[in-house]
């Protein structure tokens, strides 16, 4: 089977916008941009589980184009398990990600000011971490249907080498 | 107003002259240097200097490890270094040491002392026009259109699909980006037409930077034209909607309420 290693980059972009609604109260938005610099192609996100699943979307490509047509289909279940074994991970530690950045508010957004350019940084300086809201039942939803979601994927893997074990 | 010019001179003064927006040409003061370099190594090694050219010295076994992975060899290196010497300074004796490569040990960079780069200019300006926007209206525009005049398009777009261009091709980006908006919104007043084109050259860039369809509605206004003021808007809303499930920001809607009353 082939050995040859490939390299798929990923540049990720966000642009933080502080604003005040309609009720006169500080928000935070994030807007992001996932590229896939190999294949020049790009992706605009407001959800991070949108720009997972581009990421998922090209990998998975990647794996299918790398099965060489006359590769057993030992060597094909394999590397699927081990390319499902990477999606169960990242499956199992993204959500807790998410749940950090809900419990959480304060450090994670110490954290990323930190990383900043100076303009951001001057503009952050002003945003009140305190006025930051506990979840809400929104939040709480939304992390539901993002964890439904990865099940989701994580599923259709499983389907998918089982279809090729059967088979065998 | 000082610094300015003596930017503006470097450019005749320069020995070497790189640009890297839209397309990768080198000029040199006294001769020509062709377009090709024998192999395409050569000059991806001197693109990966230029990139890299505010770091330390980079020692040779890092600069294989980037550019060949794993298949790369002393021999390799050698080949495209004496590529890019041979382009550069073609007359230079065999043991005579480069100008525009280097050397430090085992270590290499690149001698930014005769060589002029459009996108080490083009942050120049940038600083220039930042430091100047509020207090000094006149040099800020006059940086400002440097700056802009100097993006011709994507940092070395040649190499998109290198990963080792990434990191760059997006800062140079982003400042462009904001040099564009930036002159867009100091223009807005006395020249609201070239703010459109302004505007609309960002929008090129990325379509989905909302501040650049504020300033078009507000240009439009300016000129007059409330129907235009009004279609900026709509397209804004589509885009934000279309690329990241968004409504337009509180103030883009505020404009657009000012526009209707």
């Amino acid at each position: 089977m082939s050995n040859s290693d490939q390299t798929a980059s990923f540049l990720l972009r966000f642009t933080q916008k502080i604003f005040e609604d309609e009720k006169g109260e500080s928000n935070v938005q994030w807007r992001g941009k996932v590229s896939h610099v190999q294949g020049n192609d790009v992706k605009n996100f407001s959800e991070l589980k949108d720009a997972m699943q581009f990421i998922q979307e090209k990998l998975s490509a990647l794996t299918l184009s790398s099965i060489e047509a006359d590769d057993s289909i030992e060597d094909k279940e394999g590397l699927l398990n081990k390319s499902l074994d990477i999606w169960k991970r990242l499956a199992k530690n993204y959500p807790k990600m998410v749940v950090d950045v809900i419990k959480d508010p304060k450090a994670q957004v110490s954290q990323i000011q930190e990383q900043l350019t100076s303009k951001a940084e001057e503009i952050s300086s002003k945003l009140d971490l305190n006025a930051l809201k506990p979840p809400s039942k929104s939040d709480i939803n939304i992390l539901s249907e993002q964890i439904s979601s990865l099940t989701k994927l994580v599923h259709s893997l499983e389907d998918k080498i089982g279809a090729l074990t059967a088979k065998k | 107003m000082e610094n300015i010019e003596k930017l503006i001179a470097s450019f005749s003064e320069a020995e070497v002259r790189i640009f890297s927006f839209g397309q990768f040409k080198i000029e040199h003061k006294e001769f020509e240097i062709p377009d090709q370099w024998g192999r395409d190594k050569a000059m991806q090694l001197f693109q990966f200097f230029i990139i890299s050219r505010n770091r330390h010295a980079l020692h040779k076994e890092q600069i294989i490890e980037r550019l060949w992975e794993e298949n790369g060899t002393d021999q390799d290196f050698k080949v495209a270094l004496h590529g890019i010497n041979k382009a550069l300074e073609p007359n230079k004796e065999a043991r005579a040491k480069a100008k525009f490569v280097v050397r430090q040990g085992a270590a290499y960079k690149l001698n930014m002392e005769y060589i002029w780069l459009d996108s080490e200019k083009m942050e120049d300006f940038i600083a220039i026009g930042n430091k100047n926007v509020k207090s000094n209206k006149e040099i800020a525009i006059v940086a400002y259109q440097a700056a802009v005049d100097l993006y011709k398009g994507s940092f070395l777009p040649n190499r998109i699909f290198e990963d080792w261009t990434t990191t760059e091709r997006e800062r140079l980006q982003i400042l462009a980006l904001d040099a564009f908006l930036n002159l867009a919104e100091v223009l807005l007043e006395e020249q609201p037409s070239e703010s459109l084109r302004l505007s609309e050259a960002a929008l090129n860039i990325d379509n989905a930077w909302e501040e650049a369809y504020r300033i078009q509605m507000v240009a439009h206004m300016i000129n007059g034209n409330r129907v235009q003021a009004i279609r900026a808007y709509q397209r804004c809303k589509e885009v934000l909607e279309k690329e990241f499930s968004l409504e337009p920001l509180p103030a883009t809607n505020q404009l657009y309420r000012s526009l209707l009353s």
